[in-house]
């Protein structure tokens, strides 16, 4: 998180609703966003993501509740110009040029012909997309456009920008390349959203998130938080000598794994992890490491979800 | 406003860059100009020079007679032939005839052939109009045959001939109206109307999916307000089409003087001139500019707007789109063939209501103006139809930019027009 944010936070979705015709999609969600946070926006194909990224891009309007930017009333036609959308289902037009069509978009975000020019000179010189000016979309590979739509989403420096998926379809040095950018706009005092349904990402970038599922909030908290919520006492513990089954105790804890010179354990309810270690050092045991498992978020969502058509998709992702 | 405007210039330029666009506006005047002289050229080429010999057992025929036909006419040449039928047949190749006729010894002047005719045999089938010539030299040998027999002299044939009743109209309460003149630009310009309410109509459905197939609607929908898209889209594609329609009538008039100049037809020049002169006189010219340009515009954006209604709502597939929008192709196609039925009683019910009603209103009124107003067109009737259409396209905009704001995002199972109109109701 940016040092120096004030607490003045930079979004604050209240009970938002949006019906369609044969469905709730968003059914009374609130959530607020601070200013400089890289914010996760997390749930399955179908949780109501897209739908509610949409209220807050003013592609849709609520039903009911309310949408507060930068401490005013949302208002879609001026606050556009301080959001970067990079949606989904991504596109750029094909047979433009790619200079005349990333100026035509930075134009229509409200940036004069003269600043957006600048501003586009020096994204591509960053990202080493110089000799790209008059080459046609048509012609780059999807990494290559990948990055470019991303630039045309951060181009007018918006207050926040707004991620969906970004990372699908990239290979590992483009994800980072983009990552590392996340990081430094975050710094630099922009406010970002990335929504997603792979967990693997969130928990390495994201400081706060909240997971959403038909149409509903689920959880909302900070990573750390979440899992000391779900945590499950779980630690492994390593040696550097073989572990004798006389080591072991049973009340103190229960054995979910062992191997020669480690093993997983539950500590039962009432016991710290300084009461685990002075076990072990009483028993004479050297220990080499001892590290408390906290859940994956993936895992974590599984749980929630457990049972519902949706859980499903979350396994499969993990295997 | 701005956001528009950029989104006008954008559409505009890329279209008129495109080489497509350059090509067309080139080609179409000159394939035009091309097939008008290509016609011509063959029409007086193809000119089958028929050579009949005449076998004459009446004794009606002379040689003078027939000579002086063939000198009036040479489409066709007549040659007497003093030979027996069979003989005639037999050598008809080698002689350099094509056919032969006989006329027939019983032939009386006061009745003419019976109803069948007198037989012309050809060595080949020969369409009627190929041997029309030959009946025509027949008859006007005939007609002074028989003037001769009745002692008709020159001076009572002359009066015979010339001396006709023609009528011309002309509206007492509009004398300036020129019927023939109003005919021919009725359907000129209605005829125009719906050429570029067609072609372009579908231009502006094709360029409202451009944002579906490239995917990038979202992205553009969150910087702009679907409608102002919309509208940049409809305005952008209208500058285009008036641009090329513009540069085609410009080129045809160049193409065409250049080649008159060349060929020398000043006879047509002058004709075409005389014929403007009289056309200032007759009808009022500023008019029927200022109303085109209005029916243009209007008409062009009522439609406009429901084909983008179309584009955005189908998925990328050029044929659901053309299913989907046959209706709307279907009105435009009645309103010409309604304009016939208009331009022959400009007055009538059904040019009057034609001209009213938005959908026929731009091809229909811009025909029946040109008979005059307020002669044939009262003001309150030229005023209520300008009105309507404005309210028309005012309120198809409106519809087709709800659907239009639904549409774009969709991705999915072709809608039906059921569909879109709920789209069109739903709240924001």
């Amino acid at each position: 998180m940016a040092p120096n944010t004030p607490h003045m936070p930079l979004l604050e979705l209240k009970h938002l609703r949006k019906f369609f015709a044969t469905q709730k999609a968003v059914d009374d969600i609130s959530l607020t966003i601070e200013k400089g946070q890289i914010f996760g926006l997390l749930g399955p194909n179908g949780a109501g993501k897209t739908t509610l990224i949409r209220m807050i891009t003013g592609i849709f309007y609520p039903d009911e509740g309310e949408i507060i930017f930068d401490g005013k009333k949302f208002d879609p036609l001026k606050d556009i110009a301080n959001i970067g959308y990079m949606p989904e289902e991504r596109g750029l037009y094909k047979k433009m040029k790619i200079g005349e069509q990333t100026l035509y978009l930075a134009q229509l975000k409200g940036l004069s012909k003269a600043d957006a020019n600048v501003k586009i000179r020096e994204w591509f010189a960053k990202f080493d997309m110089q000799s790209w000016w008059n080459k046609k979309v048509e012609d780059l590979s999807k990494g290559m456009s990948q990055k470019l739509q991303f630039v045309t989403t951060v181009l007018h420096e918006p207050k926040l920008i707004i991620l969906d998926e970004p990372f699908s379809g990239l290979d590992p040095v483009n994800t980072n390349l983009i990552k590392d950018e996340i990081y430094q706009l975050a710094k630099k005092g922009a406010t970002v959203i990335f929504s997603t349904h792979r967990m693997e990402q969130v928990e390495e970038i994201c400081d706060h998130i909240a997971l959403v599922n038909k149409g509903q909030k689920i959880l909302d908290g900070t990573v750390k938080d979440i899992k000391q919520q779900f945590k499950e006492n779980l630690f492994r513990v390593s040696f550097s000598d073989r572990i004798l089954p006389e080591h072991l105790a049973i009340h103190l804890f229960e054995v979910k794994h062992k191997s020669d010179r480690e093993i997983t354990i539950k500590v039962d309810h009432g016991y710290t992890n300084n009461d685990v270690l002075d076990y072990f050092i009483h028993k004479g045991l050297p220990i080499e490491s001892f590290n408390e498992i906290l859940p994956s978020l993936n895992e974590i969502f599984i749980r929630l979800v457990e049972g519902t058509p949706n859980a499903r998709q979350f396994q499969e992702v993990k295997s | 406003m701005n956001k528009i405007l950029l989104i006008i210039k954008r559409e505009y330029l890329t279209r008129v860059r495109k080489r497509t666009f350059i090509i067309s506006t080139i080609l179409f005047p000159l394939l035009y100009v091309g097939l008008i002289v290509g016609m011509s050229y063959i029409a007086t080429k193809t000119n089958t020079n028929l050579r009949i010999a005449v076998i004459d057992s009446s004794g009606y025929f002379d040689r003078g007679r027939i000579e002086r036909e063939n000198l009036l006419d040479s489409s066709s040449i007549l040659t007497l032939v003093t030979d027996d039928p069979g003989n005639v047949r037999s050598h008809l190749k080698e002689n350099g005839f094509d056919g032969y006729l006989v006329i027939p010894a019983q032939l009386n002047w006061r009745a003419g052939t019976d109803a069948n005719g007198i037989l012309l045999y050809t060595t080949r089938t020969l369409g009627i109009e190929a041997i029309s010539p030959v009946k025509a030299k027949l008859n006007n040998i005939w007609s002074s045959i028989k003037n001769e027999k009745l002692g008709i002299d020159e001076n009572t044939r002359t009066v015979l001939q010339q001396s006709v009743i023609s009528i011309h109209p002309q509206n007492i309460n509009d004398t300036k109206a020129d019927s023939g003149m109003a005919t021919g630009i009725g359907y000129t310009a209605g005829f125009l109307i719906y050429l570029i309410l067609l072609l372009y109509g579908s231009q502006v459905m094709m360029g409202v999916m451009e944002e579906k197939t490239n995917r990038i609607a979202e992205v553009i929908v969150s910087s702009v307000r679907p409608f102002q898209l919309m509208l940049g889209k409809i305005v952008g594609i209208g500058l285009v089409a008036l641009t090329q329609f513009f540069l085609w009538v410009a080129f045809i008039f160049i193409i065409y003087n250049v080649t008159s100049a060349s060929g020398g037809s000043t006879g047509a020049m002058a004709s075409t001139i005389g014929g403007v002169q009289k056309l200032f006189g007759s009808i009022n010219v500023s008019l029927i500019i200022f109303c085109f340009a209005f029916y243009l515009l209007a008409g062009f954006f009522f439609y406009a707007s429901l084909y983008a209604a179309i584009g955005s709502s189908v998925n990328e597939d050029m044929r659901e789109a053309q299913s989907l929008s046959f209706p709307i192709t279907m009105l435009v196609i009645i309103s010409i063939a309604l304009m016939s039925a208009a331009i022959r009683d400009p007055s009538g019910p059904i040019a009057v209501w034609g001209s009213i009603i938005p959908f026929s209103s731009p091809i229909i009124m811009m025909a029946r103006i040109p008979f005059g107003v307020p002669g044939t067109v009262p003001w309150w009737q030229l005023g209520l139809s300008m009105a309507v259409l404005i309210l028309g396209f005012i309120f198809t905009t409106w519809l087709a930019g709800k659907i239009y704001r639904t549409g774009i995002l969709m991705y999915g199972k072709k809608p039906t027009w059921k569909e879109m109109i709920k789209w069109a109701f739903r709240k924001n």
